[in-house]
């Protein structure tokens, strides 16, 4: 939505395409197909590509052809991603890359992948050892995707193998070396979306319909403090929209929504439980707020973990007040 | 905020900064009242900044009374500045010129049987600053709005756990000065109290972060600074994003106010002002309980000035409604609105 229009996209604001992705999230639409590269990477192609990039690809984003996935994490580097290894050589045809991704949402359906990898191998040369790479994952060879299935028994994500991947020169996204800073921004987007506390909000509204007005007045009190959080969540994460349209650098307050956010949404599994005797199921059985429920309870975990730990978060947070 | 906002924000900060310190908030707990201070916000303006200009007010909006009443709490000002503001801006909004003076504003509402005539007897309880009032202030059932002479009162004085005037004021035939139609439901009183006590919370919640980073960066303990310590650093994340929520949404409210307004009936501002303060008042619990936990023993002595604010905090959750009374309403709207609905009223 917010990709420039001469590449197809409708030039909208990040607060127009804010509207629109709320109402597709409180609706509970399919939008996984194109989701990433709604959200970031098409945002890092029009803001750091070359113009041959940009021509390549966001019309295919626009077109919503290309799904992308997220090289970021490794086997061995979680939450400290500056410790990548995953290497980028400069060979004479262009890059030569060998490593492992983990945890990659939809890397066995994309098309295409923004992904991390080291650049410089110095010792000394971590966080600015790093540049990120766009990949067609179609017409390279070398990369082999492994579903890893999570606990709720789905494979959504992936372990990503790169084996003498050869990709060409103009593969490189923005500046070799220069990939720590835009990880970073990138991680941004990712952070501070309605998706961070409208994903249980359709839980809040099925207890909501399952206590059908016979709620007693301490369970009303827990459910609209609960619905308090929401609007304070929907207006601090307005707020990020609102300084990404006017080009700031929401990081620090992206951190704050989705930590937020996410003890938001972890809590509400528990607080429906408190009020309602029901069992939380999965799709073979229960009526839809048990197996909204049970969903959610499984998903849980995932909420503090995904797009930076809720303790890789408050750091950042620390960081912007000073103390680290 | 706009420029104009930015100045009015910078010389309260800058009157507060300069005259509210340890030894006046201690002095006031025993003898509160200021007379030079309080002139100094009457010359400021910020009894007026709700009134009309034609009336010599500021004609602020409530994003202008927010920013008035954050900073009378990030200073913990000793003084009914905000409950002035109020009783202006309702004073202005029924059409009435505002008496010279401390007004008392009266929490509860006046029910028609404590009017005869012109004159209005009654008990109400938790008054600011009753002791003080020049005239009173209150809104009848039926959202009338009466001005109050003191001839016929007394007053009990009783505080908040903060000392803070909170008096039982009788009034006894007391004469009504001027009366005439708020436009405004007979609850208002205690919705718009509400909203300055969680803009007053979130001022509080602002100073509390700004003297635990301090503290946490000038201690050390096992050679090392506090600050420096992860445990400490998710602590101030923790109170950084608890105070950001409380200043999201309590602004949130004003500029759904000025929006919406107040009227009991329809989609007005009345969500977003109960969200508020039931965000407001849950906070405070996790703000005081980790500013002190950060602060260690220090905090908890009367020589140290987080209490000063800590103390005001445990009363405004309180005031005008604590998060279980607010919840329980904006529960109730969720019940009505039904789980398909309340999506849609919410961000109508």
């Amino acid at each position: 939505m917010t990709l420039p229009k001469e590449y197809g996209g409708h030039g909208r604001s990040a607060l127009e395409r804010y509207v629109v992705v709320e109402e597709t999230l409180a609706a509970g639409a399919p939008v996984g197909y194109h989701w990433v590269a709604d959200r970031q990477s098409g945002l890092m192609v029009a803001r750091l590509g070359t113009e041959a990039q940009k021509k390549s690809i966001i019309p295919a984003i626009t077109s919503g052809e290309a799904c992308f996935a997220i090289g970021m994490s490794e086997p061995n580097s979680g939450s400290d991603l500056a410790s990548v290894k995953s290497k980028a050589e400069k060979v004479a045809d262009g890059w030569l890359l060998n490593g492992t991704k983990i945890w990659t949402s939809n890397a066995h359906n994309a098309t295409h992948m923004i992904a991390l990898f080291r650049t410089d191998f110095s010792p000394d040369a971590k966080h600015k050892g790093l540049s990120q790479f766009l990949i067609d994952m179609k017409t390279v060879r070398g990369i082999t995707p492994r579903p890893i299935r999570d606990l709720t028994g789905r494979g959504h994500f992936n372990e990503v193998s790169f084996v003498d991947v050869l990709l060409p020169p103009d593969a490189l996204l923005g500046r070799e070396g220069d990939g720590w800073n835009q990880v970073t921004a990138e991680l941004a987007y990712e952070r501070s979306g309605p998706e961070r506390y409208l994903s249980c909000f359709l839980l809040l509204s099925e207890l909501i319909k399952v206590l059908d007005g016979k709620a007693s007045p301490s369970a009303l009190a827990k459910i609209g403090a609960e619905l308090a959080w929401a609007a304070t969540l929907r207006n601090m994460s307005l707020s990020v929209a609102g300084m990404l349209n006017e080009g700031k650098d929401p990081s620090l307050q992206a951190s704050v929504v989705k930590d937020l956010g996410c003890h938001f949404e972890q809590r509400l599994p528990g607080l429906a439980q408190e009020l309602v005797a029901m069992e939380p199921t999965l799709s073979d059985s229960g009526i839809d707020y048990q197996q909204v429920l049970g969903n959610l309870m499984l998903l849980a975990p995932s909420f503090s973990l995904r797009g930076g730990t809720l303790e890789i978060l408050r750091g950042i947070i620390a960081r912007g007040l000073g103390v680290r | 905020m706009n420029e104009a906002q930015t100045i009015l924000e910078d010389s309260i900060s800058r009157l507060f900064a300069d005259s509210v310190d340890r030894e006046l908030l201690a002095r006031m707990e025993h003898e509160p009242w200021d007379a030079g201070l309080w002139e100094a916000c009457v010359e400021l303006g910020l009894p007026q900044v709700m009134v009309s200009e034609s009336r010599d007010g500021m004609g602020g909006s409530w994003v202008e009374g927010f920013i008035v009443a954050r900073a009378c709490g990030r200073y913990a000002v000793p003084l009914p500045v905000v409950e002035q503001m109020l009783a202006g801006h309702l004073a202005d909004h029924a059409g009435l010129a505002v008496p010279e003076g401390v007004a008392g504003l009266l929490p509860e509402i006046i029910p028609g049987s404590a009017i005869a005539g012109s004159t209005v007897s009654m008990t109400q309880r938790r008054v600011p600053w009753g002791r003080r009032a020049d005239w009173f202030l209150g809104l009848g059932a039926d959202g009338e709005l009466l001005i109050i002479g003191k001839d016929g009162s007394r007053c009990e004085a009783e505080t908040n756990l903060a000392r803070e005037p909170r008096d039982q004021v009788v009034l006894q035939a007391s004469p009504i000065l001027a009366r005439g139609a708020s436009g405004l439901p007979a609850e208002a009183v205690r919705w718009l109290g509400a909203l300055l006590r969680s803009a007053q919370i979130a001022g509080a919640a602002a100073a509390c972060l700004e003297m635990s980073v301090k503290y946490t960066s000038d201690r050390e303990q096992f050679g090392r600074k506090l600050s420096q310590f992860q445990a400490i650093q998710h602590h101030l994340a923790e109170i950084a994003g608890q105070m950001a929520a409380v200043d999201t949404m309590a602004l949130e409210a004003c500029v759904a106010l000025d929006q919406r307004g107040l009227a009991a009936t329809g989609r007005d501002a009345r969500f977003e002002l109960a969200a508020a303060k039931c965000r407001a008042s849950e906070a405070v619990e996790p703000l005081t309980r980790l500013s002190h936990q950060v602060h260690g023993a220090i905090g908890f002595t009367y020589e140290y000035d987080l209490q000063f604010l800590t103390r005001r905090l445990w009363s405004w959750r309180a005031e005008f409604g604590a998060h279980g009374e607010w919840g329980e309403y904006l529960g109730s709207i969720a019940q009505r609105e039904g789980g398909d609905g309340i999506w849609a009223y919410m961000t109508a």
